[in-house]
């Protein structure tokens, strides 16, 4: 029942900000989303952009545990519960579960990251270079870095940071070049809030690094 | 296999198909079935349509009712309007969805006949939708056996959608019949403003009132009185005594073009009615001043003097006697020819000053000799005037228009008071007033100004007026009944007057005296929602109750009734305790006065009411009773206790089954077929949206 509530209210938040997006001026396609089934929107420089993907939380990986370390957590404690096996056998196995899944993320998402309270959060920010969109008009609030649980693992860490540097930084030189070659007003507010995430990013990072 | 059939709703979308090397499709969806595999087809479920349709109602939902904000659009040159009417903002987005474009369509369609509840229809529509899906997805038809659970779902809300609109082409109107007309009245035609009336009712209730609340929701409360008063005005210049309202009104809306001068540039205030006719042209020749009346006008179709060579045509020339010898060379050369024709021209001229004509008015551009000789004999010229002006023109003042200029007739001759420049704005146009003669003796011909601030902005309020007409005409006019109820009821389209409820019943029993009159209105904020909501549970529950499945009566009424009440919880999002209120209101007013003509009660503040033949009143704000007295005895005045404005019953009604014709369309298409080709032409409604061919094709 939940669910379904949750469903009909993210559906809900779907239409009302396509409606918004129609009110500025975004052209409603004909085809729809290959990952989410919404229907596409395309703005005034032909790029499409789809609303369930780009701004709201996706409804399904919440529930992937390979993307989450949360679904991770709670899979691992229904195998517990299942096979009624010691705990010890499980332990090292829980605590690696969520940062093997950081270690060896790379997932190329555009999705902004979450902290995710006693859990650690979830994914890392890569800017896809594939997908053409501009950042979202609701600029991603914080991006906290990939960070390891509770076992201290500085080895592993150190590469994933450096990446997700390097990736920013890219992703800064190419707002730049857009913005100084921008005519419109709307692509300039939202290449202005893109590099401030990524500056914002970029702090964060440094003072993880230290 | 079902295809749409039936419906008036073209549903040629637009938008980038894929290649494809199939053969082209050109034509109606009906036909090429077999060319269907070679075609990339992309399945439609219930939850695209659903979407499509929230997305819509997102759109309009917060300009929707009186308390609605309004739309600001922007051009990239910088030009800005405001606009609250439902067809302007959804003719103004981009959508090249076919489904979506399919929806906007529908609702222009409607808009057209009955010209108000566009935002209504989408909120309807979409309320409708959500029902159907929730109970669609609850409890699939098992008796079928499907594919998937996504067809079963589909299949079983396609149902649904097709019992819930045989159940409102058979049904609803008896039941609005019953459970809502006697809470509303009959406004009669008679009664237009208030100095109509009698001086004992203190609140008019009359077809102004009607008119003030929709020019509200529509322009706002600043202007709706002014521009309601207007209307009237005009209205009780153009009534034919002797006519019904219909045919009024339907006069005005189709010449409504001819009938209105939009002016930019002033406020509207600045709005009036005009005596007689304006021609938008200017003159061509310089207009004498003529000051003996009546002036004489004749309307010339055709050009007056006979293009010489125009491409195709062969002249050949010879003089008029046969065997002439050598001096017929001389003669039959052009120059003869030429000076033949300009000849016959003064010919024409003369016989028009020989009638006493001083206007000529001309629907093509007519030569430079014409004009020369024109002026020459005073007489002044309009050229290139419109047909419908010039329909209108000969229909005011009764004379024909000239097709062959050797023959000029006086019947072709129209008598006018005047015909002289005016200054409207920034242009000049003709203006002509007609000679009072015997058959239109009741008839003042007047044509309106409508002022507005700037150019889109005096579109928007010429667009309010007509579609001001377009309710009150739907309004008036017989309800559209099918075949099969027409047996049941008679309609008397000869009275004029509030219809009187002599009308055969189904039932024939003593209280139910209700039909669908022409000119039944109800208070405005929802109460139509509330009454038909209440008689449709109240009718679901009479149902036998035998047929308990979902398909059944009572669910597909009790359905239409839940998505019913979506209507007023949008008109009162700004405060739910309003909803509520309201809600109870009237259902207490209902339970209390469950037969409105068996009772009589006291009035509880100092307004009188009296109550006529088979009608009743309900005043619904701030807890003012009603009061009913039935009974035989004639009614002088009636009284309509209401502040929030009124609405026409008819119109609604008229909403609701277009809603579910469109819910049903809607729900029958699951396959949508990408082509490349252009169909169809561009529409000229949907100007700015090309029409690249996508198309959709209805299969099971």
């Amino acid at each position: 029942m939940k669910v379904i509530q949750a469903r009909r209210e993210r559906q809900d938040k779907i239409s009302k900000l396509m409606g918004d997006y129609l009110l500025k001026g975004y052209k409603m396609l004909g085809e729809c989303c290959d990952v989410c089934g919404t229907i596409l929107l395309q703005d005034k420089q032909k790029k499409n952009y789809c609303v369930s993907c780009q701004e709201l939380d996706s409804d399904v990986d919440k529930d992937n545990p390979a993307l989450n370390a949360q679904a991770a957590l709670s899979q691992v404690r229904e195998r517990q519960l299942a096979a009624q096996s010691t705990a010890p056998s499980q332990a090292p196995e829980m605590n690696e579960g969520p940062s093997s899944s950081q270690a060896s993320v790379s997932v190329p998402l555009p999705r902004p990251e979450h902290c995710e309270g006693a859990a650690a959060g979830g994914r890392a920010l890569l800017p896809p270079p594939a997908v053409p969109s501009p950042s979202p008009p609701a600029p991603t609030p914080t991006l906290a870095p990939t960070r390891p649980p509770v076992i201290p693992q500085t080895a592993g860490l150190q590469p994933v940071l450096q990446e997700a540097e390097e990736a920013i930084l890219t992703k800064l030189r190419w707002a730049t070049n857009q913005l100084q070659s921008s005519a419109s007003l709307e692509s300039s507010i939202q290449l202005c809030s893109l590099i401030a995430s990524c500056a914002n990013s970029l702090r964060s990072l440094k003072e993880l690094s230290q | 296999m079902s295809r749409l059939t039936g419906t008036p709703f073209p549903y040629r979308g637009g938008g980038g198909g894929e290649k494809m090397t199939g053969p082209e499709r050109a034509g109606e969806a009906e036909e090429n079935s077999e060319s269907v595999g070679m075609l990339p087809m992309e399945h439609l479920h219930l939850e695209h349509v659903l979407q499509t349709v929230c997305v819509l109602e997102s759109v309009v939902l917060r300009s929707f009712g009186p308390e609605g904000g309004q739309v600001l659009f922007t051009r990239d040159t910088g030009q800005a309007m405001l606009s609250r009417s439902g067809t302007r903002i959804l003719t103004a987005l981009r959508l090249e969805h076919p489904l979506a474009r399919m929806v906007v369509e529908c609702v222009l369609k409607h808009s057209t006949v009955t010209g108000d509840g566009s935002k209504t229809f989408i909120l309807l529509l979409a309320s409708l939708l959500r029902m159907i899906q929730k109970t669609a997805c609850k409890e699939p038809n098992v008796s079928h056996t499907y594919n998937s659970r996504e067809t079963a779902e589909a299949s079983t809300a396609r149902h649904l959608a097709d019992k819930m609109l045989a159940f409102a082409l058979e049904e609803l109107d008896d039941i609005i019949a019953m459970g809502v007309v006697p809470y509303g009245c009959c406004l009669s035609w008679e009664d237009f403003t208030a100095k109509t009336q009698l001086p004992t009712c203190p609140i008019n209730h009359c077809v102004q009132k009607l008119l003030a609340s929709f020019f509200h929701s529509r322009l706002g409360r600043t202007h709706c009185d002014f521009i309601s008063n207007l209307t009237c005005e005009m209205l009780t210049h153009w009534k034919f005594k002797s006519d019904l309202p219909s045919s009024l009104l339907q006069f005005v809306n189709d010449n409504f073009s001819a009938l209105h001068t939009p002016v930019s540039g002033f406020p509207i205030s600045c709005s009036r009615l005009i005596e007689g006719q304006v021609i938008h042209r200017d003159f061509a020749t310089p207009c004498p001043q003529a000051d003996h009346q009546p002036v004489k006008a004749v309307v010339v179709t055709g050009c007056l003097q006979p293009k010489l060579l125009s491409a195709g045509e062969v002249l050949v020339l010879g003089s008029g006697e046969q065997g002439r010898e050598e001096n017929s060379r001389k003669e039959s050369s052009i120059v003869q020819f030429t000076a033949w024709a300009e000849r016959s021209l003064e010919c024409v001229i003369a016989k028009l000053q020989s009638l006493g004509v001083s206007v000529l008015l001309s629907a093509v551009k007519q030569s430079a000799a014409v004009l020369a000789l024109a002026a020459q004999a005073d007489m002044c010229i309009v050229e290139c005037v419109s047909e419908d002006e010039l329909s209108l023109f000969a229909q005011l003042s009764g004379a024909t228009p000239v097709s062959d200029c050797w023959m000029i007739e006086p019947e072709h001759v129209a008598a006018l008071t005047f015909c002289r420049p005016i200054l409207l704005g920034a242009h000049r146009y003709v203006h002509v007033a007609f000679h009072d003669s015997e058959e239109r003796i009741t008839v003042k011909p007047c044509s309106l100004v409508i002022c507005g601030p700037g150019e889109g902005q005096t579109d928007q309020y010429a667009c309010a007026f007509q579609d001001a007409i377009r309710m009150l005409l739907s309004t008036w006019e017989p309800i559209d009944i099918t075949a099969t109820t027409a047996s049941k009821k008679t309609l008397q389209p000869n009275k004029s007057t509030c219809l009187h409820v002599d009308n055969q019943i189904v039932k024939a029993s003593p209280f139910q005296q209700c039909v669908l009159e022409p000119g039944c209105v109800i208070p405005a904020g929802g109460t139509f929602e509330f009454l038909l909501n209440h008689a449709l549970l109240q009718h679901g529950s009479s149902c036998s109750i035998s047929d308990d499945t979902i398909m059944g009566a009572p669910a597909v009424s009790q359905l239409f009734a839940n998505a019913l009440l979506s209507v007023p919880r949008n008109i009162y999002f700004y405060s739910l305790r309003r909803f509520l209120q309201t809600q109870t209101r009237l259902l207490s007013f209902i339970q209390n006065h469950s037969h409105p003509f068996s009772h009589v009660y006291k009035q509880e503040h100092n307004t009188i009411v009296v109550q006529g033949r088979g009608k009743s009143e309900c005043p619904l704000e701030e807890g003012k009773l009603i009061n009913h007295c039935c009974g035989e005895t004639d009614v002088s005045s009636q009284v309509f206790m209401s502040d929030s404005g009124l609405e026409s019953v008819s119109c609604k009604y008229q909403l609701l089954v277009a809603v579910l014709q469109c819910v049903s369309s809607l729900l029958h298409v699951d396959t949508v077929l990408h082509t490349h080709t252009a169909l169809h032409t561009p529409s000229r409604r949907l100007a700015d949206i090309s029409w690249e061919g996508t198309e959709d094709e209805a299969e099971d």
